[in-house]
């Protein structure tokens, strides 16, 4: 076998999904151990395994080991195989905690994803199925996955009641598309989902009056859709929630949400989730902060050439990323300031020699 | 008729006939072709013509692939020289490097590099007649100079080389015909040429290049010969083959062992080696970490690669001036292997080859490669020892002090030389120290020391220096987790670590400041309103410091092990000390307290793409002006901004908008004056470059409007350039270390491959007549798993193939053996099975091996020994799918018989052994062998494994039931790469044999399986008894259905009592129709004879012809053998050392 049995090595519990989706698409082994070694109720969290069932069901061939104790974890990756899979995600986390790695496997399956999820469809800490649909799959249509790319909510679910339920729909590509993406334009749109479910649906309309009332100085093009799920689709938990983004002449999107808290008036969600938006705004770039390393996952994986892509900074994840990557895939970004003139904007340009990455799961006939 | 002799004509030499002749010649030529006689003459003729002039142009496109070799120094092109043995290959190498180099090769071994113009060099390599050469040779080579014996015709070992060419992308071939002065009479040379070039055509394409060379002088063909084959070979084209374009390779020219030799004499030579392979890197970018293959050794992992100088340079600048190329640089020739100039390089040694006396002196000898190289080595000026007192080594990069031997000894002042390490920087000897030490330091210390150094040139400085150095700078700083080392030991003493945390260097001030912003960063989980009082402060500092420096991001996250989010929150707290150091002027040490990690709560950094929201963080925006200050990022802002900078750009452009307040202040005062007219001019520039595009784009369209927009070829083609042009510019700037980091080992340059842990026998039995090839592994072919493949048995290839017989297959850079099962796919329902490959089709093949992206060629080989009779290469296929299992099945039928039938259910047993198996098998159809059909129904408590089943009708008791089901099977997981180059015979290489080969070699017999012997089947006559009817029932029954019972007449008929008496007439009549039969008879009799005398005649004739025949057959056997005898009586000959050629007949 070769050089197959080396496994890379991590420690902790942090970076898990993004490990583990760099594992299965390089098809090196990985191993990460000391994983909450120091809590009480040390090593995997019940929707850590749950990640981990999702992509034994998504994949042909992989063997995951878990330790006795729980807190190391070997993956030794097998193949994409994508199809028809329904999972059950636990309520400690929402929906977009398993869609998140599963976006960045799909394109490269050997048949179509059909996926469907049932849980928490929008929480404080993951992307929800909102922004999922709005943002997350654009920024993969940059890349050459568009037809037949979609996500349906067939129902909503707010935490921690759950019950709500999406479907992701997925095509498989050759080979990603390379991204020269330099210009961020200007902000022509502005869009944003706000909903409320078993509450009232007039929080959905004060969240949206909210909103407006900061963004109507920018540009006239806003809209802002209240969405209502009513009975069965509406899960189990009430809950409201208002996601924007906006979009640039260039296509950049930026997006931002503010969930519902007890005891907080959705007025102040709706500020907390433009105010959110303006500061993504502010930083900049052409890739919003919480998609930066879908976005340069992508570029490594594309073709031998040279992906350009410029960002704001980096967050802590995304910088923890680039160095898996390389590990990984041994590709290195080069990352300059976005224009040498004006080294006071915090933007930079990120650019890689993409390492060539074809989806050799797919089959020729 | 008189047979005088005509006058010949002659042509006007001058005058009017003269002139009006040149004229009319002359414009003819330039006239060309006559149009009008290619004019359609019809409407719909014009259209016929133009529709299949539009279908030609067509044809012509290729996809557009890209081209990734680089364009200013491409790799040599590799030129490889195949034939079989005694063809003349050799001949042609040093024909050719004669040509190219005015050298002459005596041994040529291993690859051969020239330059063959200006921006061209070329790799001659020969192939041998070994298989395995082949192989390798045929997924490297760019160019084949296939050779062909004119006297002798195609080989079989030529044909198996095009076929493995085919299977690996078809590189360019020309065919070279040789020994053509053999041939004597010239009527069968021209029927030869024209025979080979029919055969070779079909082969290659129609059209493809063959060369004929005739003989041989002074043992090189002649060079005209050789000069217009150059002259080919310099023009051919290559287009880039999809394999060779999505993997990067080497072809070794030299190699070179690492492993210490203590270790190989302790270990008798077995131990794992350190092997250096030399070579051109081809295809792609060489990544950092990327496996390679090395054909018949393994996979293998580079521990380092090292760009070298280029041995066999490309023409310079100022050789390009003029139009041909230089002859110095035409007498390059790079074959580190095979004895050029005196040198060879061999696996542990490097030969030098003297002519005649070697001494120091004599400087008027044209000194070769080698004896330079001996000389430098006698001209070194100092000891050992001596370099290693001036040595600078220091354990860490950032000690002060190196590790001195002998200090003070020495001419040079050793004590100051070691207390400024900063000023060595500037000393020739010290040089190269700093330099590895400079590239582990972040810029910011570079270039504070190149101010240091700019201030403390005069060397008189006596005191130690005090630290300068950030934490966080390097990365060998910051993987010390516990203990800050001190630039120097001196200043280890000045200070204390104070309850485990780090500190730093700082004046007091400094030490405050960051104290306060330590308690900021835990504010940010608290949330104290603390936090808020100086926010603009914050924001402000933020804004001066990101204003004074922007971070090495690449540094910072590549080369240092700071955790993520030190990286960020490091941002301002390390950036305002760097003001301040250089206020102070760098020298002064300052304490900092190091903010604990921020990964203190466990339950806080969970692993969460939405960053937490900062209510404090966004309260800001109810700044109206920090709104305000935003519009510039919305199409209805003022769309006077330059349109390539960003949001944020523009954002801070807002923040000097903002009139009150703090920021006013943060302006430098320099910055303000030329920032108000800069918009202006720029807003100028900016309208001026948007009226250029559009006037370009007018004038393009105006012009020719069909011009403006490209087809869909024209635009592939053009993105392709495009990009391309990007890949180059993108790191053109960028120094060759991080260039490398990022995007590789370019393909052209000449690199040292460390390859670690190869198996000793690759370098105890080096062979330079063997190619080596490394070619690079993508990150998916290390793995493993199920490939399936489409495949198809070589119809020259004798026999079928077998499932579950051992197969050496040849795909990407690997050849190895394995076990396919092969199957069909049955209805689109399941994959079946098949015993064997089907005859002049296409099927599957499933085995177990290491995975090739989909689409890849390959070809197959049952053995790969040379003396294999006919064809080898057994089949040929694609790559279709990779996966983890397999599903194919085979046929399983289960029998059972009938014990007890009812109407139209029966008992059924011997089928399954338990009620357990029914179970499993409820619902299941079954058949009976007449046809009848059933389903099983459910187990029966008696006979254990008998079951009731209902069938469409009633069964028999003699009746088999059958049950059709399907069995999965998987094929076996074994995998044996072919280490051929191991081998001390390289071209003996034994693989997993089948039992019938281990058989036939040990004198074995197939073991007798006493159920599957013959025997006579005895079927006893079956007798049934005769059919009673009772006399009631015989009674009760209709007349039809009753048994007719009757015996045969025993009276004669009243016929039979009569006597018949003739009258005369008729008597007579019958007499004569007897005689006339009898005549009739007699005539018959004798035709018969007569044709039987003939047939002896016949007979005996063709008995004659026979046997000519047969006295002919056994002459020509005889002449035969005589050949064989003399072919074998010269193969003994040549494996004595003698010259004659091994053939093995088309």
């Amino acid at each position: 076998m070769a050089l197959s049995g080396t496994a890379l090595h991590f420690s902790g519990h942090q970076y898990l999904r993004h490990r583990l989706v760099l594992s299965i698409l390089s098809g090196k082994p990985v191993k990460v151990d000391k994983i909450r070694p120091e809590d009480k109720n040390p090593g995997l969290r019940d929707f850590e395994i749950s990640l981990l069932r999702l992509l034994e069901k998504v994949t042909n061939g992989t063997v995951i080991e878990i330790s006795y104790t729980g807190t190391a974890v070997l993956l030794k990756p097998g193949v994409i195989s994508g199809g028809p899979v329904t999972h059950e995600c636990p309520l400690s986390r929402s929906i977009g905690y398993f869609l998140e790695p599963i976006i960045m496997l799909a394109p490269f399956a050997k048949s179509p994803f059909q996926l469907t999820l049932r849980g928490i469809t929008t929480d404080d800490r993951d992307l929800s199925a909102d922004l999922i649909r709005t943002v997350t799959l654009p920024h993969l249509q940059l890349f050459g996955v568009a037809d037949g790319l979609e996500l349906r909510i067939k129902k909503r679910g707010s935490s921690p009641g759950g019950g709500g339920e999406i479907q992701f729909l997925c095509p498989v590509v050759k080979q990603v598309k390379t991204l020269n993406f330099v210009d961020p334009g200007k902000i022509k749109r502005i869009r944003g989902i706000a909903h409320a479910v078993r509450v009232s649906p007039q929080f959905s309309n004060r969240m949206i009056d909210a909103s407006r009332s900061i963004l109507n100085r920018y540009i006239p093009d806003i809209y802002l859709y209240s969405d209502v799920y009513k009975g069965a689709d509406s899960g189990h938990s009430p809950g409201y929630a208002l996601s924007l983004l906006a979009e640039s002449t260039t296509g950049a999107l930026h997006c931002a949400e503010a969930v519902s808290q007890p005891g907080v008036a959705p007025e102040d969600i709706a500020l907390a989730a433009t105010r959110a938006l303006l500061e993504e705004i502010r930083r900049g770039g052409c890739v919003d902060r919480k998609h930066q390393s879908l976005v340069l996952l992508m570029m490594v994986l594309g073709s031998e050439d040279v992906g350009r892509c410029r960002m704001g900074e980096p967050t802590p994840r995304t910088i923890q990323f680039l160095r898996d990557v390389r590990e990984f895939f041994g590709t290195s970004f080069k990352i300059v300031p976005a224009n040498p003139s004006e080294p006071t904007s915090g933007e930079l340009l990120f650019s890689c020699y993409g390492s060539g990455y074809t989806n050799i799961n797919r089959s020729a006939a | 008729m008189d047979e005088r002799q005509h006058k010949a004509h002659r042509p006007a030499q001058s005058g009017a006939k003269a002139e009006k002749k040149s004229k009319g010649k002359g414009k003819e030529k330039q006239k060309g072709f006559n149009e009008k006689a290619f004019a359609p003459k019809s409407g719909r003729r014009a259209e016929r013509q133009g529709r299949r002039n539009v279908e030609r142009d067509q044809t012509r496109l290729h996809v557009p692939l890209v081209n990734r070799t680089p364009d200013e120094t491409p790799p040599p092109v590799i030129v490889a020289i195949v034939g079989p043995p005694g063809v003349g290959k050799t001949t042609l190498l040093k024909s050719l490097v004669r040509r190219y180099t005015k050298q002459t090769l005596s041994d040529v071994k291993g690859p051969v590099t020239v330059v063959s113009g200006k921006n061209k060099r070329l790799t001659f390599m020969e192939c041998n007649n070994d298989l395995t050469s082949m192989v390798d040779i045929g997924k490297i080579a760019d160019l084949v100079l296939l050779m062909i014996d004119g006297s002798f015709g195609f080989e079989m070992e030529t044909f198996e080389f095009l076929n493995i060419l085919q299977s690996h992308g078809f590189p360019k071939v020309i065919g070279v015909l040789t020994h053509l002065d053999l041939v004597k009479k010239a009527a069968t040379l021209r029927a030869t040429k024209k025979a080979l070039k029919k055969r070779f055509w079909t082969e290659i394409y129609q059209g493809a290049k063959l060369f004929y060379l005739s003989g041989v002088l002074n043992g090189r063909y002649p060079d005209t010969e050789i000069l217009n084959l150059s002259r080919f070979i310099s023009v051919m084209k290559f287009r880039p083959l999809v394999f060779r374009n999505t993997h990067p390779y080497l072809l070794a020219d030299r190699l070179e062992d690492l492993t210490p030799r203590e270790l190989i004499r302790t270990s008798d030579g077995k131990c794992d080696r350190t092997v250096t392979l030399y070579g051109y890197l081809r295809g792609t970018n060489y990544r950092l970490g990327m496996a390679v293959h090395v054909p018949g050794v393994g996979d293998l992992k580079v521990k380092s690669v090292e760009v070298l100088g280029d041995p066999c340079p490309l023409p310079t600048e100022e050789s390009e001036k003029r139009r041909r190329l230089s002859e110095k640089r035409k007498l390059i020739v790079h074959a580190p292997m095979s004895d050029v100039n005196g040198v060879m390089y061999d696996k542990d040694a490097v030969y030098i080859n003297v002519p005649g006396s070697f001494t120091r002196g004599n400087v008027d000898v044209p000194q070769g490669e080698g004896e330079q190289m001996v000389l430098d080595l006698q001209d070194a000026g100092e000891t050992l020892d001596d370099a290693v007192a001036r040595s600078q080594i220091r354990l860490f990069g950032s000690s002060s002090k190196p590790i001195t031997v002998t200090p003070g000894d020495d001419e040079d002042e050793g004590g100051s030389e070691v207390e400024y390490d900063d000023e060595d920087g500037s000393d020739e000897e010290g040089s190269q120290l700093d330099e590895e030490d400079g590239s582990e330091m972040t810029d910011e210390d570079e270039d504070m020391q190149d101010e240091a150094e700019g201030q403390s040139h005069d060397r008189g400085r006596t005191g130690p220096r005090k630290g300068m150095r950030m934490v966080g700078s390097l990365a060998s700083a910051s993987r010390r987790n516990e203990v800050e080392y001190a630039e120097s030991d001196s200043d280890m003493g000045e200070f204390d670590e104070e309850d485990g945390r780090r500190v730093r260097f700082g004046d007091d001030e400094e030490e405050a400041d960051f104290e306060e912003e330590d308690d900021e960063e835990g504010d940010d989980e608290e949330n104290v309103p603390r936090w808020k009082e100086n926010l603009s402060m914050k924001a402000a500092e933020a804004f001066t410091s990101r204003q004074n420096r922007a971070k090495d991001w690449m540094k910072l996250i590549y080369a240092s092990s700071l955790s993520p989010e030190a990286i960020l929150a490091d941002d301002s707290t390390r950036d305002s000390s760097n003001n301040q150091d250089g206020e102070d002027g760098g020298d002064e040490a300052f304490f900092q307290v190091k903010s604990k990690a921020p990964a203190g709560e466990a339950e806080e950094d969970e692993d969460r793409t939405k960053e937490r929201v900062d209510e404090e963080d966004l309260r800001k925006w109810e700044d109206d002006e920090l709104l305000e200050s935003l519009r510039r990022c919305f199409i209805t802002g003022g769309s006077g901004g330059d349109e390539d900078t960003g949001p944020a750009g523009e954002g801070d452009d807002g923040y000097e908008d903002l009139e009150g307040g703090e920021f006013e202040d943060l302006e430098a005062p320099g910055d303000g004056e030329p920032e108000e007219e800069d918009p202006e001019a720029k807003k100028a520039a900016e309208l001026a470059k948007k009226k250029e595009i559009l006037k370009r784009k007018f004038d393009e369209q105006y012009d020719d409007p069909e011009s403006s927009k490209m087809d869909f070829y024209e635009e592939k083609k053009d993105e392709i350039a495009k990009q391309l042009q990007v890949n180059k510019e993108e790191f053109a700037d960028v120094d060759a270390e991080s260039r490398a980091l990022v995007e590789g080992y370019r393909p052209g340059t000449y690199v040292r491959l460390e390859l670690m842990d190869v198996p000793s026998e690759f370098v105890e039995h080096f062979d330079p007549y063997y190619p080596i090839v490394v070619g690079g592994l993508l990150p998916s072919e290390e793995r493993f798993g199920y490939v399936q493949v489409r495949i198809k048995r070589h119809r020259w290839y004798a026999k079928t193939l077998k499932t579950n017989d051992p197969l050496i297959l040849s795909v990407g850079w690997r050849r190895f053996q394995t076990v396919p099962i092969y199957s069909l796919d049955d209805h689109s329902i399941r994959m079946r099975m098949l015993k064997y490959t089907p005859e002049h089709m296409h099927c599957y093949a499933t085995f177990y091996g290491p995975v090739s992206a989909p689409n890849t060629g390959f070809c197959a080989f049952n053995s790969l020994s040379s003396s294999a009779a006919g064809f080898r290469v057994s089949a040929t296929g694609v790559v279709l799918d990779i996966d983890r299992s397999v599903k194919i099945v085979k046929k399983l039928k289960l029998t059972g018989v009938p014990y007890k039938i009812f109407k139209n259910t029966a008992f059924v047993r011997d089928m399954f052994n338990s009620s357990l198996e029914v179970a499993k098998f409820e619902g299941a159809n079954v058949k009976t062998v007449s046809g009848i059909r059933g389903q099983i129904k459910k187990a029966l408590s008696k006979p254990e494994g008998a079951f009731r089943a209902t069938f469409e009708d009633k069964v028999l008791m003699s009746d088999l039931v059958f049950l059709r089901a399907w069995y999965s099977i998987q094929p076996r997981k074994f995998y044996n790469p072919v280490t051929s180059l191991l081998l001390t015979d390289k071209s003996h290489w034994t693989g997993m044999r089948l039992t019938g080969e281990v058989r036939r070699e040990q004198g074995l017999h197939a073991s007798i399986n006493a159920d599957s012997t013959y025997k006579a089947i005895e079927r006893p006559a079956r007798r049934f008894n005769t059919l009673r009817i009772p006399r009631k029932l015989q009674a009760a029954l209709p007349y039809a259905s009753k048994p007719k019972l009757m015996k045969p007449q025993q009276k004669q008929t009243y016929m039979q009592k009569r006597a018949v008496v003739m009258e005369p007439e008729e008597k007579k009549a019958v007499a004569l129709l007897q005689q006339i039969r009898a005549l009739r008879k007699d005539q018959v009799q004798r035709r018969k004879e007569k044709q039987h005398e003939r047939k002896e005649v016949r007979r005996k004739k063709a008995e004659k012809e026979e046997k000519g025949r047969e006295e002919k057959d056994r002459e020509k056997r005889k002449e035969v053998m005589r050949v064989a005898g003399i072919k074998s009586k010269r193969e003994a000959e040549r494996e004595e050392g003698g010259g004659s050629r091994k053939r093995r007949k088309t």
